[in-house]
């Protein structure tokens, strides 16, 4: 048995129960490790919160008791995201057109909509998870926006190529305005749905509805906008999950300030 | 490491239970609670701040989170990591306030990264002053696993990370402690046998 190994044995081992023989026999003969498990088995007396304490807290958890309703199911959360997906996807569709969609390749169209499926898929079960504290993550809530900009960002490039284009910003400033006026709206209508569990971590959640209302808008775009120029998807169509994230995260922080404030009631 | 009362979730009796009580508003499952879960919940803030005064603010404020917040419990899911994520918010939040205030008492440019030395009220081992001097996101794990007593996967859902991210913490915190206990004396009866 190595160190390492030790450490896993450690780690899951609880209380000072005792060692596995080949746990024992490492530990016989490594003083380093015979160091650490002594230390750690010793039984501290580490001191406890006061009788009084205890019975102050009581006496306030008790004096405010009322019946809660616990959250819905995450599999509710999951079909209404979804729905709002296809619901707003369909309709922008519609209201716009279905221009981009006729012009691109079917690779194009595998890699961007798998992409942006995959994306949606793994936001809504993280924004879920945010909603219950102490829930499995597969990916930390804190980098998972991060990671789907950058894998949205990598696909982009990977499959659009650069071409001439002469109102660059006229063009551009017309699609983020269609992705943004799908996405905000959506934005909002998750953060109705995740308000309820997004005390904890509100700019965390946040982020993830703004990163999910993007996706919603870029989904938008990309089937109603013809222009496959790199740097036009990149900049304005991109852009619009950039900024519904950061909108998100600003919303989150103004609910968490605003809760704050209005919770300032600790003692 | 573990007293009786810093037990995981298989020995403290239904805690889901009280905790789905609690939720209906029976006073007695919260009263239940607060007993049970405080003891090992003081433990991780006076072990995370190495303060008596902060963990006992901190214990009040964790409470009354948890009672703000009992809603976002699901019946049926382990109770302890449910918990432990609102005490981390609570201790994030307590130090983010405290550096706020220090910065305003002391206009210091720059603050320490881990929590003030430790009173001297002779309460203290050596052991949470080796673990003081641990990096915050391994401190915390070292403190759930060994002195809370939950396990890996619990931790994992505690931190809002993976079983592989703890595992690999409690590594580095463990190689940290071997590298601080070979150049910190050692307490009395350390270096001789293990039980086994």
């Amino acid at each position: 048995m190595t160190c390492r190994q030790m450490d896993n044995m450690i780690s899951s081992r609880s209380g000072n129960s005792p060692l596995p023989p080949e746990a024992a026999e490492h530990v016989a003969g490594c003083q380093r490790c015979n160091t650490l498990v002594r230390l750690l088995d010793e039984n501290i007396e580490t001191p406890s919160p006061s009788h009084e304490q205890l019975k102050r807290i009581q006496a306030a958890v008790i004096e405010d008791i009322s019946p809660v309703r616990p959250l819905p199911p995450a599999r509710i959360f999951l079909v209404a995201f979804a729905l709002i997906f296809l619901s707003v996807v369909i309709v922008g569709s519609i209201r716009l057109g279905v221009n981009g969609w006729e012009v691109l390749r079917m690779e194009q169209k595998i890699a961007i909509f798998a992409t942006l499926v995959a994306s949606a898929v793994v936001l809504a079960l993280s924004m879920v998870r945010q909603m219950v504290p102490g829930s499995k993550h597969a990916v930390s809530p804190t980098i998972l926006p991060i990671v789907i900009l950058v894998a949205l960002l990598l696909v982009i490039v990977a499959v659009f190529r650069s071409e001439q284009e002469s109102a660059f910003v006229m063009n551009g400033v017309m699609c983020m305005r269609n992705g943004l006026v799908y996405s905000i709206p959506t934005a909002l209508l998750f953060w109705m749905l995740l308000r309820r569990g997004a005390i904890l971590f509100p700019k965390l959640v946040g982020a993830a509805a703004g990163g999910f209302a993007g996706l919603i808008g870029l989904s938008v775009l990309e089937i109603n906008c013809p222009n496959l120029n790199e740097y036009h998807v990149l900049v304005w169509h991109w852009g619009v999950i950039l900024i519904s994230s950061l909108a998100g995260v600003a919303l989150g922080a103004v609910a968490e300030y605003i809760d704050r404030r209005k919770n300032h009631w600790i003692s | 490491m573990q007293s009786g009362e810093s037990a995981s979730a298989s020995t403290i009796p239904d805690i889901e239970q009280l905790m789905k009580q609690y939720q209906q508003a029976d006073p007695a499952a919260a009263a239940a609670l607060v007993e049970l879960l405080s003891p090992q919940l003081y433990r991780f803030f006076a072990c995370q701040m190495g303060s008596r005064t902060h963990a006992e603010d901190m214990l009040q404020d964790v409470w009354l989170r948890i009672h703000r917040v009992r809603h976002t419990y699901r019946p049926g899911e382990p109770l302890l990591p449910w918990v432990y994520a609102i005490a981390r918010c609570v201790r994030v939040d307590s130090y983010r306030k405290r550096q706020r205030i220090l910065s305003h008492e002391t206009a210091a440019d720059v603050l320490p990264e881990r929590p003030a030395p430790k009173e001297k009220t002779g309460t203290f081992l050596p052991f949470e002053e080796l673990v003081a001097s641990l990096p915050e996101s391994q401190r915390e794990v070292l403190t759930m696993l060994k002195v809370n007593g939950l396990s890996i996967e619990e931790v994992a859902r505690a931190t809002s990370t993976t079983v592989g991210g703890v595992k690999q913490k409690a590594h580095r915190a463990y190689e940290r402690l071997r590298k601080l206990l070979d150049q910190a004396p050692i307490p009395q009866g350390a270096r001789q046998g293990v039980a086994q």
